[in-house]
Protein backbone atom coordinates (compact mmCIF):
# COMPACT_ATOMS: atom_id res chain seq x y z
CA UNK A 1 0.00 0.00 0.00
CA UNK A 2 1.16 3.79 -0.76
CA UNK A 3 2.39 5.72 2.23
CA UNK A 4 -0.09 8.83 2.19
CA UNK A 5 2.23 9.88 5.44
CA UNK A 6 -1.05 10.18 7.21
CA UNK A 7 -2.57 12.44 4.73
CA UNK A 8 -5.44 9.94 3.27
CA UNK A 9 -7.93 11.13 5.23
CA UNK A 10 -7.31 14.99 4.38
CA UNK A 11 -7.41 13.93 0.87
CA UNK A 12 -10.55 11.78 1.24
CA UNK A 13 -12.45 15.35 3.63
CA UNK A 14 -10.60 17.02 0.23
CA UNK A 15 -12.91 14.58 -2.54
CA UNK A 16 -16.06 15.79 -0.28
CA UNK A 17 -15.34 19.31 -0.63
CA UNK A 18 -14.73 18.85 -4.15
CA UNK A 19 -18.02 16.93 -5.07
CA UNK A 20 -20.10 19.16 -3.13
CA UNK A 21 -18.63 22.33 -4.84
CA UNK A 22 -19.09 20.60 -8.36
CA UNK A 23 -22.92 19.69 -7.09
CA UNK A 24 -23.60 22.54 -5.94
CA UNK A 25 -22.06 24.79 -9.34
CA UNK A 26 -24.10 22.03 -11.07
CA UNK A 27 -27.39 23.42 -9.81
CA UNK A 28 -26.61 27.14 -10.26
CA UNK A 29 -25.59 26.33 -13.26
CA UNK A 30 -27.90 24.62 -14.91
CA UNK A 31 -30.79 27.10 -13.97
CA UNK A 32 -28.62 29.77 -15.44
CA UNK A 33 -28.09 27.74 -18.46
CA UNK A 34 -31.94 27.12 -19.11
CA UNK A 35 -32.79 30.90 -18.59
CA UNK A 36 -29.62 32.01 -20.54
CA UNK A 37 -31.20 30.04 -23.17
CA UNK A 38 -35.02 31.14 -22.62
CA UNK A 39 -33.27 34.67 -22.45
CA UNK A 40 -31.43 34.32 -25.85
CA UNK A 41 -34.54 32.66 -27.79
CA UNK A 42 -36.88 35.20 -26.44
CA UNK A 43 -39.11 37.57 -28.81
CA UNK A 44 -38.06 40.59 -26.71
CA UNK A 45 -34.76 42.08 -27.32
CA UNK A 46 -33.30 43.22 -23.78
CA UNK A 47 -33.51 39.73 -23.08
CA UNK A 48 -31.20 38.46 -25.66
CA UNK A 49 -28.97 41.15 -25.35
CA UNK A 50 -28.80 40.28 -21.60
CA UNK A 51 -28.23 36.98 -22.40
CA UNK A 52 -25.69 37.97 -24.91
CA UNK A 53 -23.56 39.82 -22.81
CA UNK A 54 -23.25 37.01 -19.83
CA UNK A 55 -22.00 34.47 -22.04
CA UNK A 56 -19.72 36.54 -23.99
CA UNK A 57 -18.11 37.75 -20.66
CA UNK A 58 -18.13 34.85 -18.91
CA UNK A 59 -16.97 32.40 -21.75
CA UNK A 60 -14.15 35.36 -22.60
CA UNK A 61 -12.51 35.51 -19.48
CA UNK A 62 -10.46 32.40 -17.98
CA UNK A 63 -11.69 30.30 -15.15
CA UNK A 64 -9.37 31.16 -12.70
CA UNK A 65 -9.50 34.63 -13.27
CA UNK A 66 -12.87 34.46 -12.27
CA UNK A 67 -12.98 32.99 -9.26
CA UNK A 68 -10.32 35.58 -8.30
CA UNK A 69 -12.03 38.38 -9.47
CA UNK A 70 -15.43 36.91 -8.09
CA UNK A 71 -13.43 36.07 -4.62
CA UNK A 72 -12.21 39.97 -4.46
CA UNK A 73 -14.97 41.28 -5.83
CA UNK A 74 -17.90 39.69 -3.92
CA UNK A 75 -16.33 41.00 -0.74
CA UNK A 76 -15.85 44.67 -2.23
CA UNK A 77 -19.48 44.99 -3.81
CA UNK A 78 -21.43 43.51 -0.75
CA UNK A 79 -19.36 45.88 1.64
CA UNK A 80 -20.24 48.49 -0.47
CA UNK A 81 -24.17 47.60 -0.09
CA UNK A 82 -23.89 46.87 3.37
CA UNK A 83 -22.54 50.44 4.03
CA UNK A 84 -24.94 51.64 2.48
CA UNK A 85 -27.37 50.64 4.95
CA UNK A 86 -25.02 51.58 7.61
CA UNK A 87 -23.35 48.10 8.23
CA UNK A 88 -19.74 48.71 8.25
CA UNK A 89 -18.23 45.34 9.44
CA UNK A 90 -16.01 43.40 7.23
CA UNK A 91 -17.84 41.05 5.27
CA UNK A 92 -15.99 38.10 3.85
CA UNK A 93 -17.46 35.56 1.20
CA UNK A 94 -16.09 32.49 1.69
CA UNK A 95 -13.97 30.68 -0.93
CA UNK A 96 -16.86 27.82 -1.44
CA UNK A 97 -19.60 30.20 -1.63
CA UNK A 98 -17.42 32.33 -4.03
CA UNK A 99 -16.46 28.69 -5.55
CA UNK A 100 -19.57 28.11 -6.42
CA UNK A 101 -21.04 31.19 -7.69
CA UNK A 102 -18.14 31.50 -10.12
CA UNK A 103 -17.99 27.92 -11.43
CA UNK A 104 -21.50 28.25 -11.62
CA UNK A 105 -22.00 31.32 -13.79
CA UNK A 106 -19.27 29.60 -16.25
CA UNK A 107 -21.49 26.47 -16.60
CA UNK A 108 -24.33 28.30 -16.70
CA UNK A 109 -22.35 30.41 -19.75
CA UNK A 110 -21.65 27.16 -21.76
CA UNK A 111 -24.71 25.70 -20.78
CA UNK A 112 -26.67 27.99 -22.40
CA UNK A 113 -25.64 27.23 -25.79
CA UNK A 114 -26.34 23.88 -25.00
CA UNK A 115 -29.81 24.66 -23.44
CA UNK A 116 -30.27 26.71 -26.88
CA UNK A 117 -29.88 24.29 -29.10
CA UNK A 118 -31.43 21.61 -28.02
CA UNK A 119 -34.43 23.62 -27.34
CA UNK A 120 -33.78 24.96 -31.24
CA UNK A 121 -34.19 20.69 -31.89
CA UNK A 122 -37.61 20.31 -31.07
CA UNK A 123 -39.97 20.55 -33.74
CA UNK A 124 -42.78 23.22 -33.46
CA UNK A 125 -45.48 20.19 -33.84
CA UNK A 126 -44.38 19.45 -30.40
CA UNK A 127 -45.29 22.60 -29.11
CA UNK A 128 -48.19 22.76 -31.33
CA UNK A 129 -49.47 19.38 -30.45
CA UNK A 130 -49.74 20.49 -26.34
CA UNK A 131 -51.20 24.11 -27.52
CA UNK A 132 -53.95 22.50 -29.20
CA UNK A 133 -54.87 20.10 -26.44
CA UNK A 134 -55.14 23.73 -24.27
CA UNK A 135 -52.05 23.32 -22.44
CA UNK A 136 -50.93 26.09 -20.47
CA UNK A 137 -47.03 26.97 -21.71
CA UNK A 138 -45.89 26.12 -17.99
CA UNK A 139 -47.26 22.85 -18.26
CA UNK A 140 -46.24 22.48 -21.55
CA UNK A 141 -42.31 23.18 -21.00
CA UNK A 142 -42.26 20.94 -17.75
CA UNK A 143 -43.83 18.09 -19.37
CA UNK A 144 -43.21 18.27 -23.14
CA UNK A 145 -40.22 20.40 -23.88
CA UNK A 146 -37.89 19.25 -20.82
CA UNK A 147 -37.89 15.83 -21.01
CA UNK A 148 -36.80 15.86 -24.77
CA UNK A 149 -34.35 18.86 -24.61
CA UNK A 150 -33.11 17.06 -21.37
CA UNK A 151 -32.80 13.72 -23.93
CA UNK A 152 -30.90 16.04 -26.45
CA UNK A 153 -28.77 18.39 -24.46
CA UNK A 154 -26.94 15.54 -21.76
CA UNK A 155 -24.13 14.37 -23.87
CA UNK A 156 -23.04 18.04 -23.91
CA UNK A 157 -23.83 18.99 -20.28
CA UNK A 158 -21.88 15.57 -19.47
CA UNK A 159 -19.23 16.98 -21.31
CA UNK A 160 -19.11 20.85 -19.77
CA UNK A 161 -19.41 19.13 -15.91
CA UNK A 162 -16.42 16.74 -16.67
CA UNK A 163 -14.59 20.30 -17.38
CA UNK A 164 -16.65 21.74 -14.44
CA UNK A 165 -15.62 18.89 -11.98
CA UNK A 166 -11.87 19.67 -12.76
CA UNK A 167 -12.14 23.63 -12.68
CA UNK A 168 -13.14 22.81 -9.31
CA UNK A 169 -9.27 22.94 -8.26
CA UNK A 170 -8.74 26.51 -9.00
CA UNK A 171 -11.16 27.41 -6.29
CA UNK A 172 -8.48 26.15 -4.31
CA UNK A 173 -6.25 29.69 -4.87
CA UNK A 174 -8.48 31.44 -2.72
CA UNK A 175 -7.91 28.72 -0.10
CA UNK A 176 -10.75 26.37 -0.42
CA UNK A 177 -9.89 23.02 1.05
CA UNK A 178 -10.42 20.70 -1.66
CA UNK A 179 -8.49 18.06 -3.16
CA UNK A 180 -6.38 20.10 -5.04
CA UNK A 181 -5.09 22.27 -1.86
CA UNK A 182 -5.26 19.36 0.55
CA UNK A 183 -2.42 17.77 -1.59
CA UNK A 184 -0.42 21.34 -1.70
CA UNK A 185 -0.42 21.02 1.82
CA UNK A 186 0.25 17.94 1.98
CA UNK A 187 3.77 18.32 -0.52
CA UNK A 188 4.28 21.76 1.74
CA UNK A 189 4.93 19.37 4.42
CA UNK A 190 6.45 16.11 3.00
CA UNK A 191 8.11 17.42 0.25
CA UNK A 192 6.56 14.00 -2.28
CA UNK A 193 5.33 16.35 -5.02
CA UNK A 194 5.24 13.29 -6.86
CA UNK A 195 3.57 11.24 -4.96
CA UNK A 196 0.71 13.31 -3.56
CA UNK A 197 -0.41 14.98 -7.35
CA UNK A 198 -0.04 11.75 -8.86
CA UNK A 199 -2.50 10.87 -5.95
CA UNK A 200 -4.52 13.72 -6.54
CA UNK A 201 -4.93 13.12 -10.26
CA UNK A 202 -6.19 9.49 -9.36
CA UNK A 203 -8.70 10.94 -7.33
CA UNK A 204 -10.11 13.31 -10.04
CA UNK A 205 -10.10 10.62 -12.57
CA UNK A 206 -12.04 8.18 -10.53
CA UNK A 207 -14.56 10.99 -9.69
CA UNK A 208 -14.76 11.67 -13.44
CA UNK A 209 -15.34 8.18 -14.64
CA UNK A 210 -18.05 7.95 -11.97
CA UNK A 211 -19.27 10.99 -13.20
CA UNK A 212 -19.22 9.28 -17.35
CA UNK A 213 -20.97 6.47 -15.50
CA UNK A 214 -23.77 8.56 -14.22
CA UNK A 215 -24.32 10.14 -17.67
CA UNK A 216 -24.29 7.68 -19.71
CA UNK A 217 -26.90 5.95 -17.16
CA UNK A 218 -28.89 9.04 -17.38
CA UNK A 219 -28.84 8.97 -21.14
CA UNK A 220 -30.26 5.80 -21.99
CA UNK A 221 -33.10 6.57 -19.51
CA UNK A 222 -33.83 9.65 -21.11
CA UNK A 223 -33.95 8.24 -24.98
CA UNK A 224 -36.21 5.94 -23.65
CA UNK A 225 -38.66 5.47 -27.20
CA UNK A 226 -36.43 7.25 -29.12
CA UNK A 227 -35.04 3.97 -30.88
CA UNK A 228 -36.66 2.43 -33.75
CA UNK A 229 -37.78 -1.17 -32.56
CA UNK B 1 -85.44 29.07 -36.08
CA UNK B 2 -82.49 25.90 -35.61
CA UNK B 3 -80.22 26.28 -32.92
CA UNK B 4 -76.69 28.36 -33.25
CA UNK B 5 -73.85 26.66 -34.81
CA UNK B 6 -71.30 24.73 -32.56
CA UNK B 7 -68.56 26.79 -34.28
CA UNK B 8 -68.74 29.75 -36.95
CA UNK B 9 -66.19 31.53 -39.00
CA UNK B 10 -66.36 34.57 -39.94
CA UNK B 11 -64.88 36.84 -42.61
CA UNK B 12 -61.29 34.87 -41.60
CA UNK B 13 -58.31 36.80 -43.15
CA UNK B 14 -54.42 35.65 -43.04
CA UNK B 15 -51.75 37.82 -44.46
CA UNK B 16 -47.92 35.82 -44.32
CA UNK B 17 -45.26 38.83 -44.98
CA UNK B 18 -46.95 39.88 -48.13
CA UNK B 19 -48.67 37.44 -49.50
CA UNK B 20 -52.80 37.28 -48.45
CA UNK B 21 -53.40 33.18 -48.13
CA UNK B 22 -56.64 33.32 -46.78
CA UNK B 23 -59.11 36.68 -48.36
CA UNK B 24 -62.66 36.33 -45.88
CA UNK B 25 -64.06 32.78 -45.42
CA UNK B 26 -67.03 32.03 -43.54
CA UNK B 27 -68.02 28.79 -42.20
CA UNK B 28 -70.82 27.47 -39.97
CA UNK B 29 -70.48 24.16 -38.22
CA UNK B 30 -73.57 23.03 -36.47
CA UNK B 31 -73.63 19.77 -33.87
CA UNK B 32 -73.28 16.70 -36.29
CA UNK B 33 -71.73 18.11 -39.44
CA UNK B 34 -68.72 16.45 -41.13
CA UNK B 35 -67.36 19.57 -43.34
CA UNK B 36 -64.59 18.28 -45.48
CA UNK B 37 -61.79 21.52 -47.10
CA UNK B 38 -60.66 20.28 -50.56
CA UNK B 39 -58.56 22.44 -52.45
CA UNK B 40 -54.91 22.41 -54.32
CA UNK B 41 -51.80 23.13 -52.71
CA UNK B 42 -51.43 26.80 -51.40
CA UNK B 43 -55.67 27.18 -51.59
CA UNK B 44 -55.49 28.06 -47.75
CA UNK B 45 -57.02 25.06 -46.32
CA UNK B 46 -54.43 24.14 -43.93
CA UNK B 47 -54.26 27.57 -42.67
CA UNK B 48 -57.99 28.10 -42.69
CA UNK B 49 -58.31 25.48 -39.89
CA UNK B 50 -55.18 26.41 -37.79
CA UNK B 51 -56.54 29.77 -37.56
CA UNK B 52 -59.75 28.31 -35.85
CA UNK B 53 -57.73 27.38 -32.64
CA UNK B 54 -55.19 30.19 -33.23
CA UNK B 55 -52.66 27.97 -34.05
CA UNK B 56 -52.32 30.53 -36.56
CA UNK B 57 -53.02 33.99 -35.76
CA UNK B 58 -55.48 35.24 -38.22
CA UNK B 59 -55.11 38.32 -39.83
CA UNK B 60 -59.11 39.46 -39.63
CA UNK B 61 -62.33 37.85 -38.67
CA UNK B 62 -64.02 36.56 -35.94
CA UNK B 63 -64.58 32.80 -34.44
CA UNK B 64 -67.81 31.64 -32.54
CA UNK B 65 -67.34 28.64 -30.25
CA UNK B 66 -71.01 27.27 -28.84
CA UNK B 67 -72.41 31.05 -28.97
CA UNK B 68 -69.55 32.50 -27.55
CA UNK B 69 -66.84 34.91 -29.44
CA UNK B 70 -63.38 34.62 -28.97
CA UNK B 71 -62.18 37.88 -27.53
CA UNK B 72 -59.57 39.27 -29.63
CA UNK B 73 -56.84 42.23 -29.60
CA UNK B 74 -54.53 43.48 -32.64
CA UNK B 75 -50.98 42.39 -32.05
CA UNK B 76 -48.96 43.71 -34.49
CA UNK B 77 -50.66 43.23 -37.98
CA UNK B 78 -52.31 40.16 -36.77
CA UNK B 79 -55.14 39.02 -34.43
CA UNK B 80 -53.83 37.21 -31.16
CA UNK B 81 -55.86 36.48 -27.80
CA UNK B 82 -56.98 38.60 -25.43
CA UNK B 83 -58.15 36.05 -23.19
CA UNK B 84 -55.33 33.47 -22.78
CA UNK B 85 -58.32 31.47 -20.09
CA UNK B 86 -60.70 31.97 -22.62
CA UNK B 87 -58.85 30.70 -25.79
CA UNK B 88 -57.41 27.45 -23.53
CA UNK B 89 -60.96 26.10 -22.61
CA UNK B 90 -61.80 26.86 -26.01
CA UNK B 91 -58.54 24.52 -27.34
CA UNK B 92 -60.02 22.02 -24.55
CA UNK B 93 -62.95 21.54 -26.62
CA UNK B 94 -61.94 21.95 -29.58
CA UNK B 95 -59.53 18.63 -31.01
CA UNK B 96 -56.67 19.14 -33.01
CA UNK B 97 -55.41 15.97 -35.83
CA UNK B 98 -52.09 16.59 -37.52
CA UNK B 99 -50.75 15.93 -40.72
CA UNK B 100 -47.85 15.04 -39.07
CA UNK B 101 -49.28 13.08 -35.42
CA UNK B 102 -47.21 14.93 -33.65
CA UNK B 103 -47.03 12.48 -30.82
CA UNK B 104 -44.72 12.45 -27.81
CA UNK B 105 -42.21 10.54 -28.46
CA UNK B 106 -40.87 10.44 -25.06
CA UNK B 107 -44.16 8.93 -23.47
CA UNK B 108 -45.64 5.46 -24.20
CA UNK B 109 -48.63 5.09 -26.63
CA UNK B 110 -50.90 5.51 -23.13
CA UNK B 111 -49.33 8.31 -21.59
CA UNK B 112 -49.60 10.22 -24.56
CA UNK B 113 -53.51 9.66 -24.67
CA UNK B 114 -53.84 10.18 -20.67
CA UNK B 115 -51.87 13.43 -20.96
CA UNK B 116 -54.98 15.78 -22.16
CA UNK B 117 -57.46 14.46 -19.67
CA UNK B 118 -54.98 13.24 -16.56
CA UNK B 119 -52.80 16.94 -16.60
CA UNK B 120 -54.92 19.49 -18.44
CA UNK B 121 -58.25 18.48 -17.44
CA UNK B 122 -56.99 17.07 -14.00
CA UNK B 123 -59.61 13.99 -13.83
CA UNK B 124 -58.45 10.86 -11.54
CA UNK B 125 -56.10 8.97 -12.77
CA UNK B 126 -57.84 5.66 -13.05
CA UNK B 127 -60.61 7.04 -14.92
CA UNK B 128 -58.36 8.62 -17.26
CA UNK B 129 -56.31 5.01 -17.62
CA UNK B 130 -59.86 2.90 -18.26
CA UNK B 131 -60.99 6.07 -20.53
CA UNK B 132 -57.93 5.54 -22.76
CA UNK B 133 -57.87 2.17 -22.99
CA UNK B 134 -61.57 2.23 -24.38
CA UNK B 135 -60.14 4.97 -27.01
CA UNK B 136 -57.37 2.68 -27.83
CA UNK B 137 -59.30 -0.18 -28.24
CA UNK B 138 -61.86 1.55 -30.63
CA UNK B 139 -59.11 2.98 -33.01
CA UNK B 140 -57.51 -0.36 -32.86
CA UNK B 141 -53.73 -0.13 -31.02
CA UNK B 142 -55.11 -1.48 -27.73
CA UNK B 143 -52.48 -3.93 -28.15
CA UNK B 144 -49.47 -1.47 -28.63
CA UNK B 145 -50.63 0.91 -25.80
CA UNK B 146 -47.12 -0.07 -23.80
CA UNK B 147 -45.21 0.75 -26.96
CA UNK B 148 -43.23 4.36 -27.76
CA UNK B 149 -44.42 6.37 -30.48
CA UNK B 150 -41.57 5.54 -33.00
CA UNK B 151 -42.10 1.78 -32.78
CA UNK B 152 -45.30 2.43 -34.70
CA UNK B 153 -46.15 2.55 -38.53
CA UNK B 154 -47.19 6.03 -39.04
CA UNK B 155 -51.13 4.67 -39.24
CA UNK B 156 -50.87 3.32 -35.86
CA UNK B 157 -49.27 6.54 -34.61
CA UNK B 158 -52.28 8.55 -36.20
CA UNK B 159 -54.88 6.59 -34.84
CA UNK B 160 -52.83 7.25 -31.49
CA UNK B 161 -53.04 10.61 -31.91
CA UNK B 162 -56.65 10.52 -32.72
CA UNK B 163 -57.20 8.65 -29.90
CA UNK B 164 -55.28 11.29 -27.72
CA UNK B 165 -57.46 13.93 -29.16
CA UNK B 166 -60.85 12.10 -28.29
CA UNK B 167 -59.54 11.83 -24.52
CA UNK B 168 -60.27 15.72 -24.26
CA UNK B 169 -63.94 14.98 -25.47
CA UNK B 170 -64.04 17.46 -27.77
CA UNK B 171 -66.84 19.03 -29.08
CA UNK B 172 -65.93 19.41 -32.38
CA UNK B 173 -62.91 17.96 -34.06
CA UNK B 174 -60.43 19.66 -36.64
CA UNK B 175 -58.50 17.52 -39.43
CA UNK B 176 -55.63 19.00 -41.04
CA UNK B 177 -54.61 15.78 -43.93
CA UNK B 178 -54.34 13.46 -41.47
CA UNK B 179 -53.78 11.35 -44.09
CA UNK B 180 -51.41 12.98 -46.62
CA UNK B 181 -48.06 11.92 -44.46
CA UNK B 182 -49.36 8.42 -44.99
CA UNK B 183 -47.85 5.58 -46.97
CA UNK B 184 -50.73 4.52 -49.31
CA UNK B 185 -51.48 1.37 -48.20
CA UNK B 186 -51.90 3.13 -44.19
CA UNK B 187 -54.05 5.62 -45.12
CA UNK B 188 -57.66 2.70 -45.08
CA UNK B 189 -56.98 2.61 -41.71
CA UNK B 190 -56.93 5.90 -40.22
CA UNK B 191 -60.26 6.81 -42.63
CA UNK B 192 -61.91 3.76 -41.25
CA UNK B 193 -61.14 5.19 -38.01
CA UNK B 194 -62.60 8.95 -38.86
CA UNK B 195 -65.10 7.37 -40.33
CA UNK B 196 -66.73 5.64 -37.89
CA UNK B 197 -66.41 9.30 -35.93
CA UNK B 198 -68.53 10.41 -38.26
CA UNK B 199 -70.92 7.44 -38.32
CA UNK B 200 -70.98 8.50 -34.25
CA UNK B 201 -72.04 11.78 -35.10
CA UNK B 202 -68.68 14.10 -34.04
CA UNK B 203 -68.78 17.30 -35.44
CA UNK B 204 -65.86 17.20 -37.50
CA UNK B 205 -63.95 19.66 -39.49
CA UNK B 206 -61.54 17.60 -42.02
CA UNK B 207 -58.85 19.43 -44.85
CA UNK B 208 -58.23 16.20 -46.69
CA UNK B 209 -56.63 15.28 -50.51
CA UNK B 210 -59.22 12.09 -50.36
CA UNK B 211 -62.31 12.67 -52.52
CA UNK B 212 -63.53 9.45 -52.13
CA UNK B 213 -63.43 9.69 -48.22
CA UNK B 214 -64.76 13.41 -48.93
CA UNK B 215 -67.98 12.88 -51.05
CA UNK B 216 -68.94 9.49 -48.75
CA UNK B 217 -68.82 10.91 -45.46
CA UNK B 218 -69.52 14.61 -45.52
CA UNK B 219 -72.55 16.35 -45.24
CA UNK B 220 -71.08 19.51 -46.49
CA UNK B 221 -67.81 20.21 -49.00
CA UNK B 222 -65.91 23.61 -48.84
CA UNK B 223 -64.23 24.12 -51.99
CA UNK B 224 -61.19 26.69 -51.64
CA UNK B 225 -59.18 28.37 -54.05
CA UNK B 226 -56.56 31.40 -53.49
CA UNK B 227 -58.16 31.84 -50.31
CA UNK B 228 -61.36 32.24 -50.78
CA UNK B 229 -64.53 30.09 -50.82
CA UNK B 230 -64.81 28.78 -55.16
CA UNK B 231 -67.65 26.60 -54.16
CA UNK B 232 -69.34 25.07 -51.35
CA UNK B 233 -72.36 22.48 -51.03
CA UNK B 234 -73.70 19.30 -50.10
CA UNK B 235 -70.99 16.21 -51.85
CA UNK B 236 -73.55 15.68 -53.91
CA UNK B 237 -73.57 19.43 -55.54
CA UNK B 238 -70.19 19.96 -55.39
CA UNK B 239 -68.43 17.07 -56.67
CA UNK B 240 -71.68 16.49 -59.47
CA UNK B 241 -72.51 19.90 -60.25
CA UNK B 242 -70.29 22.57 -59.41
CA UNK B 243 -70.98 25.76 -60.47
CA UNK B 244 -67.75 26.44 -60.71
CA UNK B 245 -65.53 25.91 -63.10
CA UNK B 246 -62.10 26.07 -61.25
CA UNK B 247 -63.71 23.73 -58.67
CA UNK B 248 -64.80 21.23 -61.93
CA UNK B 249 -61.17 20.99 -63.29
CA UNK B 250 -59.46 20.33 -59.89
CA UNK B 251 -62.01 17.66 -59.51
CA UNK B 252 -61.61 16.36 -62.60
CA UNK B 253 -57.80 16.43 -62.20
CA UNK B 254 -58.00 14.49 -58.59
CA UNK B 255 -60.86 12.79 -58.65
Amino acid sequence: MIDLHGFGDQLLQGALITVELAMASLGVGLVLGLLGAAAKLSSIAPLRWLATIYTTIVRGIPELLTVLIIYFGATIVLMAIASQFGYDDYIEVGPFTAGVTALGLTFGAYATEVFRGALQSIPKGQHEAATALGMGAFRKFQRIILPQVWRVALPGLGNLFLVLLKDTALVSIVGLDDIMRKANIAVSSTKQPFLFYATAAIMYLLLTIISMVVVTWLEKRASRGMRRG
Amino acid sequence: MSKAPALELIDIHKTFTDVEVLKGISLKAYDGDVISILGSSGSGKSTFLRCINLLENPTKGEIIFNGESLKLTSSGRDLAAADMKQLTKMRQQIGFVFQSFNLWPHMTVLQNVMEGPSHVLKRPKHEVMDYAEHLLNKVGIADKKHMYPNQLSGGQQQRVAIARTLAMDPQVILFDEPTSALDPELVGEVLGVMRKLAEEGRTMLIVTHEMSFAKEVSSEVVFLHKGVVEEKGTPDKVFNSPDSERCRTFLSSTY
